[in-house]
């Protein structure tokens, strides 16, 4: 790995850490899903990888530990190998769409099974049900945000690469 | 019409229906009617254990403590996801120390906050300051 690599994944792990932040203000509405999708279209899923794995860890320096981090360290590489599979069928952005409308309401159930591993079935159980509505808001605007965004933000990103790597 | 607004409107469509649906169905359900019900604060670092009985119509303990805030010494912190009870007669739990207001209904652990829990007649409701 060059040194060109390692700055443009931090780069790039700074801009998903932004975005969350500056989304933190709408319950469940977030940017991150979107990017990671566009990162591994443009960069590939071995970069973004690698970016799950730094915004997580600045997630923890933010946040603090707790075990919804360790569900992260999971949760966004298995997005990222789903998007990577999905790259050569995929010919839209509606595809993709639907993957992050999936990911968005499949989010809560995913965690709750990550917490009932920690605090039980019935925790886990009643964590999933009391959050279905942030789920539900989740998925939906996972689907928006990557349908209206994901061409332009892929087509800039393709841009800056050409740039930054002199191709 | 654009093709991708469709998608949208569709989308949008199938989650106000599917909100409508856990409101419906799934959300907690508060009982009307007047209720007798017991609310115990324990703080074993104060040596405070006390009794509060209270005749109310409130739905939910939540209303019911934001009404008798001034006596129980309620502090509230507000998120997102609901609200939650860091104080209590004055104390307020220290989340340095780990610290918080674990609410037992009838002795079971409480699985939502105070928002959620509806008011039964003849419940105890507790909140004990314990470690986390």
């Amino acid at each position: 790995m060059r040194i060109r690599d390692i700055a443009l994944i931090g780069i790039l792990s700074a801009i998903i850490t932004a975005g969350k932040l500056a989304l933190s203000f709408i319950p469940n509405v977030e940017v991150v899903t979107l990017l990671f999708i566009a990162y591994t279209m443009v960069f590939g899923y071995k970069k973004a990888l690698l970016i799950a794995v730094v915004f997580t860890t600045t997630e923890i320096f933010i946040y603090g530990f707790s075990t919804w981090l360790l569900g992260y360290y999971l949760i966004w590489p298995i997005l990222i190998m789903v998007t990577e599979l999905l790259k050569k069928r995929a010919k839209s952005e509606y595809g993709y769409a639907i993957i992050g409308a999936i990911f968005g309401y499949t989010f809560g159930f995913f965690f709750a099974v990550v917490e009932s591993l920690f605090y039980g079935v019935a925790y886990g159980w009643v964590y999933w049900i009391r959050g279905l509505l942030f789920d539900l808001v989740h998925g939906t605007s996972n689907f928006i945000i990557i349908l209206v965004l994901l061409k332009p933000i892929v087509d800039i990103l393709n841009r800056l690469k050409r740039t930054y790597y002199g191709v | 019409m654009n093709k991708k607004l469709i998608a949208i409107l569709s989308v949008l469509v199938v989650t106000v229906l599917l909100f409508v649906g856990y409101k419906t169905f799934l959300s907690p359900k508060g009982v009307e009617g007047q209720k007798a019900v017991t609310i115990q604060v324990i703080n074993k670092n104060e040596d405070v254990d006390e009794t509060f009985q209270y005749n109310t119509d409130h739905e939910f303990l939540l209303e019911l403590l934001e009404e008798k805030e001034e006596e129980l010494g309620v502090t509230f912190e507000h998120y997102d996801i609901g609200t939650m009870v860091t104080g209590m007669l004055g104390y307020v739990a220290n989340p340095e120390n780990q610290e918080y207001f674990h609410v037992y209904i009838n002795g079971e652990d409480a699985m939502t906050g105070p928002g959620e829990i509806p008011l039964n007649d003849g419940d105890t409701y507790i909140f004990e300051l314990k470690n986390y």
